[in-house]
């Protein structure tokens, strides 16, 4: 959200700088990633998001192994006290099918967090390779790549997710394939007016007159320098791709039962709203907004630490 | 400025039919190929000689391209986007009877959404790093990681049950004008769509704000002396219009997004619920009619949002016929 370095940020390290010591060719220049790190590091928002992250998605991981319930047993569900409220055997109480809710949440998190990364992933790899294709090769290439782009660009994400899922399948893998492969128009457009630009610059022209190959250019010098919005369009894709699962589960496409996913339990336990049943809602509701907002606050920090603009010369 | 019109309406029209070109062929690929339909249509126990027969009927015998070019015939010929497999309508009649519908509901939270971010942009680029900066951002990030389901669920739970003051949902008839003979039972949808999109925008409204606050010509009026408001209003403003258009033009297919979930949480039949029963029932022509016109739509709004900036900025319109 802040595109525009601060002040404030930009003499980080210039006091740490000794100007009696010893010249000494080794530690003259700080390395670049050493420099972004601090930079990101100085955000304590940014570590508190990765700090939460990682306790999530490890709680997800672990919490419905070690929990005293089952969090799949379907015939464990029917003989379960349905819309329990939270006691010392349920911390969180009981949802209406009969799932303790804590063991719920993060067994249907491993879903979720699963899913946005590797759609994310997806997202990341396409967007960035067509963005460089098309804006590399420009004229008739680019042209005809964006205006495919604008096609997808003018049929509705949403619209174009229930259809494909459901007149083709409704697996899981298949619905980490489609989140993936639908949400890269965005990045693919950042991506390629990176390379419209970068590939006008001196040092791509220079590589060229140098008799470099194009596969060469692209690879050592149009992806390093616009990895900065590869990396936060990307982390953005994981946080819209959660979203756009949880957009699925309340239309009752997403992960099918016995398997959950946030969506999809916030959809369960917003039907018994009217029924006082807060624990269905509101723990689950908190972890999930924070999630998205962690990530995307990460993705923030990042484009900070990747802004060149920030780092010391 | 004709030219840049007319070449423009071409490319709208080459992406269109790239649009039906996909919309077209995707259905092939489906579990049981094209004629995977027959079945919805005629029940599970159709024998092969019924869904033979229905394949004929709909034209399924010919082959892709001799398909495909029928189709287009169809559409740009005749204005025809065929008949619905499942409710016994024509697309177009499906279409104008909820198109309306969830025009009027996108097209006034998009204007709320216009009045209430560009403005809060404003503000919070001008006011940047403050406490209500923050605030505002913090808000933002919120509404932006909830789920819109469940902030409609929450926002009807609140305002329609604990305190009863709006109704729930809105009148439920098929009336194109029910947005203005019983305006309260809109509040709640349009609000809830409107926060979602003054969530979605405001990080690039208070950025695209930044960015040309920083730019030489903002610093040359103010050191003429112009007044802080008049820099904001007169200079940054008119200069953050380009960027701001293109974003809302990349935010309508969300809208219509957002639109399918605000109109199943309020039960407001309008065109998302129509496209999610269509898509439940396999219910092809409706489908692709339904994608074919808010594809057109979206390219229009596109169009009609460059046109007006080459209206407004003659610098943008230079930059456009160059491509």
């Amino acid at each position: 959200m802040t595109m525009l370095p601060e002040p404030a940020v930009a003499t980080i390290g210039f006091d740490e700088v000794n100007l009696d010591a010893p010249f000494n060719a080794n530690d003259a220049i700080v390395p670049m990633w050493k420099q972004r790190l601090r930079i990101f590091t100085h955000n304590k928002l940014a570590i508190a998001s990765v700090g939460y992250l990682i306790l999530i998605t490890a709680a997800c991981f672990i919490v419905p192994m070690l929990h005293h319930t089952n969090q799949t047993d379907q015939a464990l569900a029917l003989n379960a006290k349905w819309n329990a409220a939270p006691s010392w055997s349920h911390w969180l109480g009981i949802d209406g099918s009969g799932y303790d809710e804590m063991g719920r949440i993060f067994y249907g998190g491993e879903y979720s967090l699963t899913l946005g990364i590797l759609a994310g992933m997806i997202t990341i790899f396409v967007g960035t390779l067509y963005g460089m294709v098309a804006g590399f090769f420009g004229g008739v290439v680019d042209g005809a790549m964006m205006r495919l782009l604008d096609a997808f660009l003018s049929i509705p994400y949403l619209f174009l997710l229930i259809t494909l899922i459901t007149i083709y399948s409704r697996s899981t893998t298949f619905l980490i394939i489609i989140i993936g492969i639908t949400g890269w128009w965005g990045n693919a457009r950042i991506i390629r007016g990176d390379a419209l630009l970068i590939r006008q610059l001196e040092y791509a022209q220079a590589a060229t007159a140098m008799g470099a190959s194009k596969w060469h250019i692209i690879r050592r010098h149009v992806f390093p320098n616009s990895i900065s919005n590869i990396v936060t369009t990307g982390t953005f894709a994981v946080a819209d791709a959660i979203l756009a699962l949880s957009a699925l589960g309340f239309l009752g496409l997403g992960i099918q039962t016995p398997q959950t996913d946030w969506g999809t339990m916030l959809q369960n336990g917003t039907a018994n709203i009217s029924n006082g049943y807060w624990w269905q809602i509101y723990p689950l509701a908190t972890i999930f907004i924070l999630v998205i907002v962690a990530i995307n606050y990460i993705g923030d920090a990042m484009r900070d630490a990747f802004e060149v603009r920030l780092l010391e010369r | 400025m004709f030219t840049y019109v007319l070449r423009r309406l071409v490319q709208a029209f080459f992406v269109l039919m790239i649009v039906m070109l996909v919309t077209f062929t995707l259905p092939y690929f489906q579990p049981g190929g094209i004629l995977a339909p027959a079945f919805a249509v005629l029940g599970t126990h159709a024998t092969r000689a019924g869904v033979h027969l229905w394949g004929v009927q709909n034209g399924m015998n010919h082959p892709y391209v001799v398909r495909f070019w029928n189709y287009l015939v169809q559409v740009f010929g005749h204005f025809n986007l065929g008949h619905s497999y499942k409710q016994n309508l024509s697309v177009w009649g499906i279409i104008s009877l909820y198109v309306p519908r969830t025009i009027w509901l996108a097209a006034s939270s998009l204007f709320l959404t216009i009045v209430i971010a560009i403005p809060l942009g404003i503000f919070q680029a001008s006011r940047r790093n403050s406490v209500a900066d923050y605030a505002a951002t913090g808000t933002a990030f919120v509404l932006y990681g909830m789920p819109l389901f469940l902030l409609c669920m929450l926002s009807l739970q609140a305002f329609a049950f604990k305190w009863p003051h709006l109704p729930a949902s809105p009148p439920s008839g098929v009336s194109p004008w029910a947005m203005f003979t019983d305006p309260v039972g809109f509040i709640l949808p349009v609000a809830c769509l409107t926060l979602a999109g003054v969530a979605a925008l405001s990080r690039y409204m208070r950025g695209t704000v930044l960015e040309v606050l920083v730019q030489d010509y903002v610093r040359t009026a103010k050191a003429k002396g112009c007044s802080s408001r008049r820099v904001l209003m007169r200079h940054a403003f008119r200069n953050a219009l380009g960027p701001i258009v293109t974003i809302l033009g990349l935010y309508l297919p969300g809208l219509l997004g957002g639109a399918l979930i605000v109109e199943s949480v309020f039960n407001y039949s309008g065109l998302g619920i129509q496209t999610v029963n269509a898509a439940t029932t396999i219910d092809i022509p409706t489908v692709l009619g339904i994608t074919l016109l808010v594809s057109i739509l979206t390219l229009m709004g596109n169009l009609l949002a460059d046109v007006m900036l080459g209206v407004v900025n003659p610098r943008i319109r230079i930059e456009g016929s160059s491509r």
